[in-house]
């Protein structure tokens, strides 16, 4: 896979390039802020950017680079990975987009097996959130929703942090060890909890089961 | 500056902005600093356990542990950052960084006052923390009120312990700010700093 990245931290962007290259990725481009990265992917084809959230144009250069890339690469991938999990930058990030985007800490993507199963699921348009963070989300919903998500049983609450995590149903179903009809089962039951629109498309939907957990947060606001 | 035209409450005021401000710097060094090498770490790491993958002996689950107790490391670092100068607090105002805090505990907040300066943002923030911190848990929902008027900051708590208003006046004289609160043991404390 082409990777670029870009990090105002330069033992962090080093340690990264190793870790791509072991990983058998090839880095197109590494830089030390975001403006330089877009001038970089502008004559460089790549199928992931990673990026720093707070690095240059200040204050969170990540973002605002983020947007510029989106718009004019609408193909290629976006990978935050930060030292803050705040749902804050979660919400923010996912107003730049809902595919093939993803947030994760920089120090869990230390392993040539995640950090290429998190560039190849955003790659392939999945979106990618820490899961510290979707837990979060999920176990402490606040209290304007509380009464809602207190419909959702145990078993649909764990498909849902799954879910929002970004996995598939395949996926889910694996980990639950269960069969993938029955996590289609519970997602539909969770769907309908969530009074989430039937005429919608899956995807369009998973998403939007997500997003009710972002919005539960940034409603309480 | 002659002895009659020391302004007393403006030095005190300069000296709550640069001990606010030095928190700020303190938590962007743990960020500059430490969390970033352990970060770089938990990489170089990881490129071990690739060179070590073949390796009959567990070492790369013992790595994996390793980087496992790095993230711990890591959260303890964000915690004492938070209790700092929250990173949010300064990227984005107070808005936006008691919204975190709204994720884990039971609280309504209606921010649209825009930015004050460090030392407001900072003595606000660790009002409302010490209040929150001061009700039993999960017994109801605190409504945080925060507006920019005419004077400065207004802040209205609804729903705390009132017994709090001792703590929020000592915390918020330090940047001139007055609390004021009703009658009963649960109720509105009401906060008014001077800004620009």
């Amino acid at each position: 896979m082409r990777v670029a990245l870009a990090d105002d931290g330069a033992l962090f962007r080093d340690g990264l390039v190793m870790l791509l290259e072991a990983a058998g990725h090839e880095v197109v481009g590494c830089t030390a802020d975001g403006d330089t990265l877009v001038e970089l992917l502008a004559t460089e084809p790549a199928d992931v950017a990673v990026l720093d959230i707070r690095m240059p144009p200040e204050p969170d250069g990540g973002l605002s680079t983020a947007e510029r890339l989106r718009a004019d690469h609408p193909e290629l991938g976006l990978l935050f990975l930060s030292h803050y999990a705040e749902t804050h930058y979660l919400i923010r990030v996912l107003n730049i987009g809902t595919q093939a985007i993803g947030y994760r800490l920089k120090e869990k993507v230390g392993s040539v097996e995640v950090l290429s199963d998190t560039l190849t699921r955003i790659r392939d348009g999945e979106i990618v959130i820490e899961p510290v963070l979707a837990q979060r989300l999920v176990d402490r919903p606040s209290s304007n929703r509380r009464d809602m998500l207190a419909t959702l049983s145990d078993r649909e609450l764990d498909v849902l942090r799954l879910m929002s995590e970004g996995r598939s149903n395949a996926g889910i179903a694996s980990l639950l060890f269960v069969a993938a009809k029955s996590i289609e089962k519970h997602i539909s039951s969770i769907f309908m909890k969530l009074g989430l629109p039937s005429d919608a498309a899956e995807q369009h939907r998973r998403v939007l089961a997500v997003l009710t957990f972002l919005r539960s947060v940034q409603d309480s606001g | 500056m002659t002895l009659d035209t020391y302004d007393a409450t403006g030095s005190a005021r300069r000296r709550a902005d640069e001990h606010w401000s030095r928190r700020r710097d303190l938590e962007r060094q743990l960020h500059d600093g430490p969390a970033l090498r352990i970060a770089a770490l938990t990489l170089r790491l990881g490129l071990l356990a690739q060179k070590a993958r073949h390796d009959v002996g567990g070492l790369p689950h013992d790595i994996e542990e390793l980087q496992y107790q790095l993230h711990l490391i890591q959260q303890e670092l964000r915690a004492v950052a938070d209790r700092i100068y929250p990173p949010l607090l300064h990227e984005a105002g107070l808005g936006p960084a008691l919204r975190e805090l709204a994720s884990s505990a039971s609280v309504r907040v209606d921010a649209g006052g825009g930015r004050f300066d460090p030392a407001v943002e900072g003595v606000v923030y660790f009002v409302i923390v010490g209040v929150l911190a001061a009700l039993p848990p999960a017994t109801r929902t605190v409504d945080v009120v925060i507006r920019r008027d005419a004077d400065g900051l207004a802040l209205d708590l609804g729903d705390v312990d009132t017994g709090q208003i001792g703590a929020v006046r000592d915390r918020v004289r330090w940047v001139d700010g007055v609390a004021e609160v009703g009658d009963g043991l649960i109720g509105t404390i009401r906060v008014r700093i001077p800004c620009e």
